[in-house]
C-alpha cells in the first residue's frame, strides 16, 4: 500500500516532466471591435497549456502573455518601439513578456504551448498591435482552485466586458439609452432595412406602430406593430448587419407603384428629394414623373392603421392611387372617386391634398 | 557605500539643471476635454463651428448636436441620419452632412435651433450594402463645389441582395480576392465632385479607404488613404481631376475602361497609370490609419505652422503635421508628430479650428482602434523647440527650427539617425496579413556634413546620393536649442519623389 501511495505522486511528476499530461486546451478568438472573445480563463500552477489563438477579425493581431500588473507597461513599451515596431511585430524586448503569439492575419491561427507559472496570480494577455493594447486584453488566472475574482472586480478585464449588455447601457428604467435625448414617437432613423432599398427610412409612430419607407423607390415598403428596432448590430458596423425588427409586420407593399400621374397604367419614374419635419413626423418630398409630391404618414388616431397625406401642389393631370390587393388593409380616401375596385381617381385640384387611410383588417 | 554617496552628491548637484531641462520640455500644448452629454455614444463623424462660435458635431448613431461654450449646454440640431461621417457648416442655420446613402443639406428654416428640412444634394453613387463602404467629406472649394470620397467594400464581407447602382463584378478580385477591397457598384474608391448646380462628377480614382479629405485655400485637394492591399503604407495624396491613385478596384468605373478585371491588369501597367502620394506615413512608425488633413490658416494658436497641414491618426494618441513644398512642379514633403500623448487620446478622426484658434479633435473607434469624444488642444504659450519646416536640397535636407540651435549639438553628426526605405507598389501577397507593411531597401544613411545658418535657426545636412521614391526618416536625437531644450518631436519622415536640380537653386 505504502508503495502505491508513493508511486502516484511520482507518476504525476513523471507525466508532467515528460509532457504526457494532456495539455489544458484554451481557444481564444476575436470579436469585432478589438476584443478577444474570451477575456479570462483559469489554469492551475504549472499546468501545460496549449493556447490556440484564431484571428477571425478583419485586422491583424498578436497575443502576449505578460507578468502580473505589467499589461500597461508592455503596451507602452510596444508603442515606444516607434520605427522599430513593424520589424519586431510590436513585441517589445522585455522580461515582462512571458510568452507571445506573433502578429497573425485574419483567418490565421497559431498555438502556443507553455507551462503555466508556478506562482498563483493574474497574468494578463494583450494584443500590442498599435492602438489595440488599450482595449484588447484579458487575463489568465493561475490558481490551485481555478477560482477567479468577480468579473466586475477583475482589473484585467476591459470595462466593456464587465457588464452584460455592453454598449447599450441600461439606464434608470431598464430601457436602453441610445441618444443624449429621450426618444418619444414619432422619430426616425435612416438605415439599411431588410426587404427595402439600402437608402431607407424607418419611422417610429405612436401606438407602437412603425413603418419603413424606401428613399430609393420613394414608397412605403412595410409597416409593423410592437417594438421598433434593435440597432445594436447595425450600429456596430462590422459585418453586414441590419437593424432587427422588434414587432409584427402587418402590411407589406406588393404593387409596382401606388401613385400614377396622367396615366393610370404607367409605372412612373421617381426621384427622392428629401423630407421636412412636421411635428417630428417626416414629410417625404419626391418627384413622380417630374411632378412634386409630398407624403406625410401618420398613425390613425385610434392606432388601427396608417393615414397617408399626399399633396401634389402643382398637378395639371389626374392622379390615381392604386390600392394593394390582399395586403391586409382596408383602404379609404378623403376625396376623388372610385375608378375601379382597386383604385381611386383624383382631379388635379383634388390631388393637391388627399388622405389615404389604411386600416388593419385584423384589428379593426 | 562611497560610490553610492558620490552618485547621490552628483545627482543633487545636477538636479537644478535637470529641473530646468525638464521645464524646457514642458509641452507647448494642453489637451482639454469637451464634456459630452449623457447618453451619447460619442463616435465622432464630423465637427465644425457655426459662425456664431457654437460647436456642431455629428455622431455615428445619426445625431447632429450643438454645443454652446457659453452655457456649456448641448442641444440636438438633427437626428436620425445614417452613419454621418463628415459635415461642413454653411451658416448658423445650415449644414451639409455626408451620410451613408447621400449628401444632404440640413436646414433650420424657422430658426428654432432644430433642423426641419433635409434636402438631398446627391445620391448619385452606388451602395452595395457592404459594411465598409463609408463615405468621407464633404469639403468645399471656393467655387462652391463639394468633394466627397467613397470607401471601397471590405473583402471581410460580401454585398447585399439589394444594391443601389449597376453591379459590375469585375471590380472584385474573384480569384484570390480574400484580401482585396472591392468596388462592385459605381464610384466606390473614387473622389466625386458635386457642382453647385447638382451634377455629380467622378473626379479621381484609385482610393482604398480614404478616411480623410481636406482642401487648402489655394484649392489643393488632399486625401489620406489607409494602408493595406495596394497601399503599402498610408499616404496623403494631392488629388487632381482624372488621376488614378493606385487601388485598382475603382478602375471599372473609369469612362474609358476596357472591361478587364483591374486586379488582373499587370502591376507594371497600373504602376504607370497611377500618381504617387505627396507624403507617405510610414506604417506602424508614423501612423497606421491617418484621417482628415486640415490646413492651418492664419490666426490659429499655432502660427509657427501656418500654411502647413495637420492630419489625425487613429491608432496612436497622435496628431501629425505635414510640411509640403513644390519640387519640380509637384508637391511633396514630410510628416512629423504634431502632438503625441499629453492627454490626447487615439482615434483622432476629425479636426477643426475653433473660433479662438484652438484645435478640436473629434474621436471615433467604429470598431477599430480609437476612442470616443472630443478634445481641445490649446497653445500654452510655452515655446517649444520644434522642426518648423523641412525642405529638400539637391544634396540633402534643410531643417528650420522654431528656436536657434545649440551649435555644438547641431554639428554632432552622430546625432542624426537617418534611414531611407521604399514601399513597393504591389498586389498584396496572399500570405501576408492585411495590415502588414513592407519596407524595402531599408538602409542607414550617414550624414556627411552639416551647415548652420547665421541666425542658428536653419541646419542643412548633406547626404550621399538622394534616391527618388524613398522615405528619408530622420531621428534628431541630440539637437537642442541654445536654451537647452531638446526637440519636442524628433522623428520626421520626408517622402522624396522629386529632387531639385542644383541649377534651379
Amino acid at each position: 500500500m505504502l508503495k502505491i501511495f508513493n508511486i502516484i505522486p511520482l507518476l504525476l511528476v513523471y507525466l508532467q516532466v515528460s509532457g504526457q499530461t494532456p495539455p489544458e486546451k484554451i481557444d481564444i478568438t476575436t470579436l469585432p471591435g478589438l476584443q478577444f472573445d474570451k477575456v479570462r480563463f483559469a489554469v492551475k500552477p504549472g499546468a501545460n497549456v496549449a493556447l490556440t489563438f484564431t484571428n477571425s477579425d478583419d485586422m491583424s493581431h498578436n497575443l502576449l502573455i505578460v507578468r502580473t500588473g505589467k499589461r500597461a507597461a508592455v503596451v507602452e513599451a510596444a508603442m515606444a518601439l516607434a520605427e522599430k515596431g513593424p520589424e519586431m511585430g510590436y513585441i517589445p524586448k522585455s522580461k515582462d513578456v512571458l510568452w507571445h503569439i506573433p502578429v497573425i492575419s485574419p483567418g490565421e491561427k497559431k498555438t502556443l504551448n507553455f507551462t503555466a507559472p508556478s506562482a498563483a496570480g493574474a497574468y494578463p494577455f494583450v494584443c500590442t498591435y498599435p492602438g489595440h493594447g488599450f482595449v484588447m486584453y484579458g487575463v489568465m488566472h493561475v490558481s490551485h482552485t481555478l477560482t477567479m475574482p468577480p468579473l466586475d472586480k477583475d482589473p484585467d478585464v476591459p470595462d466593456s466586458r464587465k457588464a452584460p449588455g455592453d454598449a447599450h447601457t441600461a439606464h434608470h428604467h431598464g430601457e436602453p439609452v441610445l441618444h443624449p435625448y429621450e426618444l418619444k414617437p414619432p422619430y426616425m432613423y435612416r438605415a439599411f432595412m431588410e426587404e427595402s432599398g439600402l437608402a431607407s427610412i424607418a419611422v417610429r409612430l405612436p401606438h407602437e406602430l412603425a413603418f419603413c419607407w424606401d428613399a430609393e423607390a420613394c414608397k412605403l415598403r412595410y409597416a409593423w406593430s410592437g417594438g421598433f428596432l434593435d440597432t445594436k448590430d447595425f450600429w456596430h458596423g462590422h459585418k453586414n448587419a441590419y437593424p432587427k425588427l422588434l414587432g409584427e409586420v402587418f402590411y407589406r407593399d406588393k404593387e409596382a407603384y401606388p401613385l400614377r400621374i396622367g396615366n393610370r397604367d404607367l409605372v412612373p419614374t421617381v426621384i427622392f428629394k428629401g423630407y421636412r419635419i412636421v411635428d417630428r413626423y417626416p414629410e417625404f418630398l419626391y418627384l413622380v414623373n417630374g411632378m412634386e409630391v409630398q407624403e406625410l404618414i401618420r398613425e390613425k388616431a385610434d392606432g388601427s392603421g396608417l393615414e397617408r397625406r399626399f399633396r401634389i401642389p402643382n398637378g395639371l393631370e389626374p392622379v390615381w392611387f392604386l390600392y394593394g390587393e390582399n395586403d391586409g388593409m382596408e383602404y379609404g380616401v378623403s376625396s376623388g372617386k372610385t375608378d375601379t375596385e382597386r383604385s381611386v381617381r383624383l382631379t388635379p385640384v383634388e390631388a393637391r391634398e388627399f388622405i389615404i387611410t389604411m386600416t388593419r383588417i385584423a384589428v379593426r | 557605500m562611497k560610490i553610492r554617496n558620490l552618485f547621490l552628491v552628483c545627482f543633487l548637484l545636477l538636479s537644478p539643471f535637470l529641473l530646468s531641462a525638464q521645464k524646457g520640455t514642458e509641452s507647448p500644448y494642453k489637451v482639454d476635454e469637451i464634456p459630452m452629454p449623457e447618453g451619447l455614444d460619442a463616435e465622432t463623424g464630423g465637427i465644425g463651428f457655426f459662425p456664431d462660435g457654437r460647436l456642431v458635431a455629428c455622431f455615428t448613431r445619426g445625431e447632429v448636436l450643438v454645443h454652446d461654450f457659453k452655457t456649456g449646454k448641448w442641444s440636438a440640431f438633427a437626428e436620425g441620419l445614417h452613419e454621418p461621417l463628415g459635415m461642413i457648416v454653411e451658416s448658423d442655420r445650415e449644414i451639409v452632412v455626408l451620410q451613408r446613402p447621400e449628401l444632404t443639406r440640413i436646414k433650420d428654416t424657422n430658426s428654432d435651433g432644430i433642423a426641419d428640412l433635409y434636402e438631398k444634394i446627391t445620391d448619385n453613387f452606388g451602395l452595395s450594402g457592404n459594411y465598409h463602404e463609408f463615405n468621407y467629406g464633404p469639403v468645399k472649394d471656393k467655387d462652391g463645389n463639394y468633394f466627397i470620397a467613397l470607401n471601397t467594400a471590405s473583402s471581410g464581407a460580401g454585398f447585399r441582395n439589394n444594391p443601389r447602382g449597376v453591379v459590375n463584378l469585375a471590380g472584385r478580385d474573384s480569384t484570390n480576392g480574400r484580401k482585396q477591397m472591392y468596388s462592385v457598384v459605381p464610384y466606390r474608391g473614387w473622389v466625386l465632385k458635386i457642382t453647385p448646380d447638382g451634377q455629380t462628377i467622378p473626379y479621381a480614382s484609385g482610393f482604398r479607404s480614404p478616411n480623410g479629405i481636406g482642401i487648402d485655400p489655394a484649392g489643393n485637394l488632399f486625401v489620406a488613404d489607409n494602408q493595406s492591399d495596394w497601399v503599402e503604407t498610408s499616404k496623403l495624396f494631392h488629388v487632381k481631376e482624372g488621376h488614378f491613385y493606385g487601388h485598382p478596384a475603382s478602375l471599372v468605373w473609369e469612362k474609358q475602361w476596357d472591361g478587364r478585371n483591374p486586379f488582373r491588369v499587370p502591376v507594371s501597367e497600373l504602376n504607370k497609370k497611377r500618381s504617387e502620394a505627396v507624403v507617405f506615413f510610414p506604417h506602424g512608425i508614423m501612423a497606421n490609419s491617418p484621417s482628415d488633413p486640415l490646413y492651418i490658416p492664419a490666426g490659429t494658436q499655432f502660427p509657427q505652422f501656418e500654411g502647413q497641414l495637420l492630419v489625425g491618426e487613429m491608432n496612436h494618441d497622435r496628431i501629425m503635421r505635414v510640411m509640403l513644398e513644390e519640387v519640380n512642379g509637384r508637391l511633396q514633403g514630410a510628416c512629423i508628430p504634431f502632438l503625441d500623448g499629453n492627454g490626447l487620446r487615439m482615434g483622432n478622426n476629425r479636426l477643426a479650428f475653433a473660433p479662438d484658434g484652438s484645435l478640436l479633435t473629434g474621436q471615433i473607434t467604429h470598431g477599430w482602434a480609437g476612442s470616443k469624444g472630443i478634445q481641445r488642444i490649446s497653445a500654452t504659450g510655452k515655446e517649444a523647440m520644434e522642426i518648423q519646416n523641412m525642405k529638400l536640397l539637391p544634396d540633402g535636407f534643410e531643417f528650420t527650427f522654431t528656436l536657434p540651435v545649440d551649435k555644438k549639438s547641431a554639428r554632432d553628426l552622430a546625432g542624426y539617425l537617418i534611414r531611407h526605405y521604399a514601399y513597393v507598389y504591389q498586389k498584396k501577397p496572399f500570405s501576408e496579413p492585411i495590415d502588414h507593411s513592407n519596407q524595402t531597401d531599408v538602409q542607414t544613411v550617414t550624414a556627411q556634413h552639416v551647415t548652420l545658418s547665421n541666425d542658428g535657426k536653419r541646419v542643412s545636412i548633406k547626404l550621399p546620393g538622394l534616391k527618388k521614391g524613398y522615405v528619408y526618416e530622420f531621428k534628431l536625437d541630440r539637437i537642442k536649442s541654445t536654451g537647452g531644450s531638446p526637440l519636442a518631436n524628433r522623428l520626421v519622415c520626408y517622402t522624396l519623389n522629386e529632387v531639385p536640380s542644383p541649377a534651379g537653386r
